[in-house]
C-alpha cells in the first residue's frame, strides 16, 4: 500500500539516479557529528558495554548499521530525499523511528532487558537526530553527481519506443519481470 | 516531493503550537491541575546541573520538536482530508500524542535516571505513565494540533494584493547554450506551467509559476529544456504581475527570461492570457477586457520585437467553463449564459490582440491552443443525446469564433441573449483569419467523456485517442494543427503515454493533415492540478519532465529519446507544414 501510495505520486527514482548508493555513503558521513555527540554525552561506552563490545568494533557496527539505515532512508523517501528545503526533516523524522525502533525497543531486547540510562539514553537520541538531519542534508548533494547522465540514461531501451507496448506499471516491476 | 510547503507559515505554525502547550500548562499548574510540563522534563533530563541554562535549552528544544512537527503536518497530512483546517490539526495531534504516551515520555523518564544502564522490562519501561499524565498529554497535544491546523492554511498562491518577488536577475554563464531549432524544423516542445487564475472570490491568486518555483529557477528551466532537446517552449509571463493599468507596466517579471531566450532558446511560444486577469481587470465577465488585453499585446510586441509565435489566449473554453460554468476560478459563476459571455469575451480579446501584435510585425505565428474535448452519449435516451450535443457545441464555441467558423444556433441565441449584437457575431465570423494561424489541439486522458443516464459528463480515458479527436477539430477549421499539451498523472505510465501520442501524431500527419508540432506539457511538475487547482493545498502533480528539484523524470529520458530518434529526419529536419507557414 505504502509503495502504490509513493509511486502514485512519482515518488519512483527512475533509472537514472541511485538513491542506494547516495543513501549509503551520506549514511556513512552523517555518522561523524552523531559519533561526536555519542563520545561527548558518554554514550558509545555504555552502549559497547551493553553490547559486550569494544568501542571500536560498536563504531565499526554502527558504521554499517547507519549506511544501510542511509540506504533505506534514501529509497524509502524516493525522490523527496533529494529536496534541498525538506530533506533535513524527512532525515530527522526517519531518524526518529530508527531510534524508536533500535535503541528503544531492539537493544533492549539484543541485551537481555538491558538499556542506556541517564545522560547515556540522552546521547544516543541526540546522536540519532543529529544523524538524521545530517543525513536529509547530505543526500541531495551527494546524490547529483552520482546520477547517471541525462544523455546515457536516455538511451536505456525502457524509456524507447517499446514502451508504447508496455503495460502500465511501475518501472522497475517491469524491469523484474524481464528478467524473469 | 509530496507537497509544496510553506515553510515560514510551518514553521510560525509550530512556534505558537509550542507555545499555547507551555502557557496553557503554566495556567494549569497554577490552577492546581495535574499537568506535565515538557520543559521541565527536557530540562530536567539534562543540564541539571546549570538550571537557567537548563531552562533555556528545554524552551529551544521544545519550540524545535513543535516546528519539525508543524513541518511534518505540512509536508505529509496538511489537505489530506476534507475538514476544517483546525480539525485536520487535531487529527494529525495523534500521531506526535501516541509518540509522546509510547516513546518520548517514558524515554525521558530514563534519561533522568541517575544510572548509567538499568534493566528494563515492558512493565518497568512504561511505570512513569498513569492515567493523569495520559491525559496531559493528551490534552497538550490536541492544543498543538489546533493550533497549527489554524494557522498553517493555503501554503501556495497569495493575497490578490501582494506581489512576489521578480524573477532572479540573470546569471552570466548558463549550461548548454547551445539552440537547437532548425529554421522551419518540427517543433518538439514543452511548456512552463503558468497559470493565475483567482480562486476564493477572487481573493487568493493561485500562481504556477510561484508555486513550481520557476520564478527563482527560470535559467536553469531552460537549460533542462535544452539538454533534452526542447526546440520550442510555451512560456507565458505572468499577466497579473506586469500589466498594472492602462499604460503602466512592470517588466521585471518577463525582462530577464525574455533576454535568455531570445539568445539561447528554446524558440518562445509566447502565452499572453493564461486563465487569469489582472485584478484591476477583474474577471472575464468584464467587456472591457478585450481593449485592455489588446493594449497589452501591442506592448508585449513592442517591447520583444523579435518573438514570432504567439498563443493570444489560451484554452479559451477552459478557462470561460472553469470561470463561469464551473464556478472555480475567477468569476465562479454557475451559469450557461455566464459561459458565453467569458467565451465572447476571451475570443474577442484573443482576436484583438492577435491584430494588435500583426500591426507590429505582419509575419507572426499564432498558435490558438484548445483543449479536445468531446461528449458521447451513453444511450438513444433523448435527454442524454441532447446534453451530449449540447456540450460538443458549447466546447467549440470560442474556436469558431476565432476561426469564423459560422456558430451552431443554439450558441448564436445564447450570445444573443446575453446582448452581444447579431452584427458583432457576424462581423468575427466573416473575418479574414490570419493566414498563419495554427489550431493547437491539447489532449488529456480526461478529454473524453460520457454523458451518463443521469445526465453527467464522465471521464471515458483514452477511448478514441487524439487522433479521432483531432480529425474533427481538422475538418472542422481545416487549419495547420500541432499538439499543443499532453500529459499522464502517472509518472511511470508516462512514457507510455507519451509514445502512444507520438503515433498518433504520426498517424494524422500521415492522413494528410498539416502537423508542426508536438507538446509534452510541462517541463517540471504543476501544483494542484489534480484539484484544478481550486483549492490552495500544495498538492504535486508529478507529470514534468523533469520533478520540482528539477531532477529527470523518466518522461523526461523518453521525450529526449523521441527526439533523438526524429529530429534529423528529413521529414522534421525540414517540416513542409511549418515551413508553409513561415514562408
Amino acid at each position: 500500500m505504502i509503495r502504490g501510495f509513493l509511486d502514485a505520486h512519482g515518488y519512483d527514482p527512475g533509472p537514472s539516479q541511485r538513491p542506494l548508493l547516495a543513501g549509503a555513503i551520506s549514511g556513512i558521513l552523517a555518522t561523524v557529528p552523531a559519533i561526536g555527540v555519542l563520545i561527548y554525552f558518554g554514550s558509545l561506552k555504555i552502549e559497547a558495554h551493553i553490547l559486550g563490545m569494544s568501542s571500536v568494533a560498536t563504531l565499526a557496527l554502527g558504521w554499517a548499521a547507519m549506511a544501510v539505515a542511509g540506504a533505506a532512508y534514501a529509497r524509502f523517501f524516493g525522490r523527496a530525499a533529494n529536496a534541498l528545503k525538506g530533506g533535513w526533516l524527512f532525515g530527522m523524522s526517519f531518524s526518529f523511528a530508527v531510534w524508536a525502533a533500535g535503541a528503544v525497543l531492539i537493544l533492549p531486547i539484543l541485551s537481555h532487558g538491558q538499556a542506556p540510562a541517564g545522560e547515556a539514553a540522552s546521547g544516543i537520541a541526540a546522536s540519532m537526530i543529529v544523524w538524521g538531519f545530517a543525513v536529509g542534508v547530505l543526500v541531495p548533494f551527494v546524490h547529483k553527481p552520482l546520477h547517471e547522465s541525462i544523455e546515457s540514461a536516455s538511451k536505456n531501451a525502457d524509456v524507447g519506443p517499446d514502451a508504447a507496448a508496455r503495460k502500465n506499471g511501475p518501472v522497475r516491476e517491469r524491469q523484474q519481470e524481464a528478467k524473469r | 516531493m509530496l507537497r509544496v510547503v510553506a515553510l515560514p507559515k510551518a514553521v510560525a505554525a509550530g512556534v505558537a503550537g509550542a507555545a499555547v502547550i507551555e502557557g496553557v500548562t503554566l495556567a494549569a499548574a497554577k490552577a492546581g491541575l495535574p499537568t506535565i510540563d515538557l520543559v521541565s522534563q527536557l530540562s530536567a533530563a539534562e543540564f541539571h546541573h546549570m538550571p537557567a541554562l537548563a531552562v533555556v535549552a528545554a524552551f529551544i528544544a521544545h519550540f524545535a520538536i513543535g516546528i519539525c512537527w508543524a513541518v511534518f503536518y505540512a509536508f505529509f497530512f496538511w489537505g489530506r482530508f476534507h475538514l476544517r483546517p483546525a480539525l485536520q490539526g487535531l487529527l494529525f495531534a495523534i500521531l506526535p500524542a501516541t509518540l509522546a504516551i509510547l516513546v518520548v515520555y517514558p524515554e525521558l523518564a530514563l534519561m533522568r535516571s541517575a544510572a548509567d544502564v538499568v534493566r528494563l522490562d515492558i512493565g518497568s519501561f512504561f511505570a512513569p505513565l498513569n492515567a493523569a499524565t495520559i491525559g496531559s498529554l493528551l490534552v497538550s497535544h490536541a492544543l498543538f494540533g489546533l493550533t497549527i491546523g489554524m494557522i498553517y492554511r493555503r501554503p501556495t498562491g497569495y493575497s490578490v494584493d501582494s506581489r512576489p518577488a521578480p524573477p532572479a536577475p540573470r546569471r552570466r554563464s548558463t549550461k548548454g547554450r547551445q539552440r537547437r531549432e532548425a529554421a522551419a524544423g518540427f517543433m518538439f516542445a514543452t511548456g512552463i506551467e503558468c497559470s493565475y487564475p483567482t480562486i476564493e472570490n477572487g481573493t487568493w491568486r493561485r500562481d504556477e509559476m510561484k508555486s513550481t518555483s520557476h520564478y527563482e529557477m527560470w535559467q536553469k528551466d531552460f537549460e533542462l529544456a535544452r539538454e533534452i532537446g526542447i526546440t520550442h517552449i510555451r512560456y507565458g509571463p505572468p499577466l497579473h504581475l506586469i500589466f498594472d493599468g492602462p499604460g503602466r507596466y512592470d517588466w521585471s517579471y518577463s525582462d530577464p527570461q525574455m533576454e535568455e531566450l531570445r539568445e539561447y532558446g528554446p524558440e518562445p511560444i509566447i502565452d499572453l492570457c493564461h486563465f487569469g486577469a489582472p485584478s484591476w481587470l477583474g474577471n472575464f465577465q468584464n467587456p472591457d477586457i478585450g481593449a485592455a488585453l489588446e493594449e497589452y499585446a501591442g506592448a508585449f510586441a513592442d517591447r520583444y520585437p523579435w518573438v514570432r509565435f504567439y498563443t493570444p489566449v489560451n484554452e479559451m473554453y477552459v478557462c470561460a467553463r472553469m470561470s463561469a460554468l464551473d464556478g472555480l476560478w475567477n468569476e465562479q459563476l454557475r451559469d450557461e449564459g455566464a459561459y458565453a459571455r467569458a467565451a465572447w469575451n476571451l475570443a474577442n480579446a484573443s482576436i484583438r490582440m492577435s491584430d494588435a501584435i500583426l500591426k507590429r510585425r505582419d509575419d507572426a505565428v499564432f498558435i490558438n491552443s484548445e483543449s479536445s474535448e468531446f461528449y458521447q452519449p451513453c444511450c438513444p435516451d433523448e435527454r442524454v443525446q441532447q446534453i451530449a450535443e449540447e456540450s460538443n457545441e458549447r466546447r467549440f464555441l470560442p474556436l469558431d469564433l476565432i476561426f469564423a467558423h459560422p456558430l451552431s444556433k443554439r450558441m448564436h441565441d445564447l450570445l444573443c441573449q446575453q446582448g452581444v449584437s447579431a452584427d458583432d457575431i457576424s462581423r468575427l465570423c466573416g473575418r479574414e483569419v490570419p493566414r498563419r494561424s495554427i489550431l493547437g489541439v491539447d489532449y488529456y486522458e480526461w478529454n473524453e467523456r460520457l454523458i451518463d443516464r443521469a445526465g453527467n459528463a464522465r471521464a471515458l480515458g483514452e477511448l478514441f485517442g487524439w487522433y479521432v479527436i483531432a480529425d474533427q477539430y481538422w475538418h472542422r477549421y481545416r487549419r495547420p494543427m500541432m499538439h499543443t499539451e499532453t500529459n499522464k498523472m502517472d509518472a511511470d505510465g508516462a512514457p507510455r503515454w507519451l509514445w502512444r501520442q507520438w503515433h498518433n501524431v504520426q498517424l494524422l500527419a500521415k492522413a494528410g493533415v498539416p502537423l508542426v508540432g508536438f507538446t509534452w506539457y510541462s517541463l517540471t511538475d504543476q501544483i494542484d492540478w489534480s484539484i484544478a487547482m481550486s483549492e490552495a493545498i500544495g498538492l504535486v502533480y508529478p507529470v514534468g519532465l523533469f520533478d520540482l528539484n528539477r531532477e529527470a523524470r523518466i518522461v523526461g529520458l523518453a521525450y529526449k529519446h523521441l527526439i533523438d530518434l526524429y529530429r534529423d529526419q528529413p521529414d522534421y529536419r525540414q517540416c513542409s507544414a511549418l515551413a508553409e507557414i513561415l514562408r
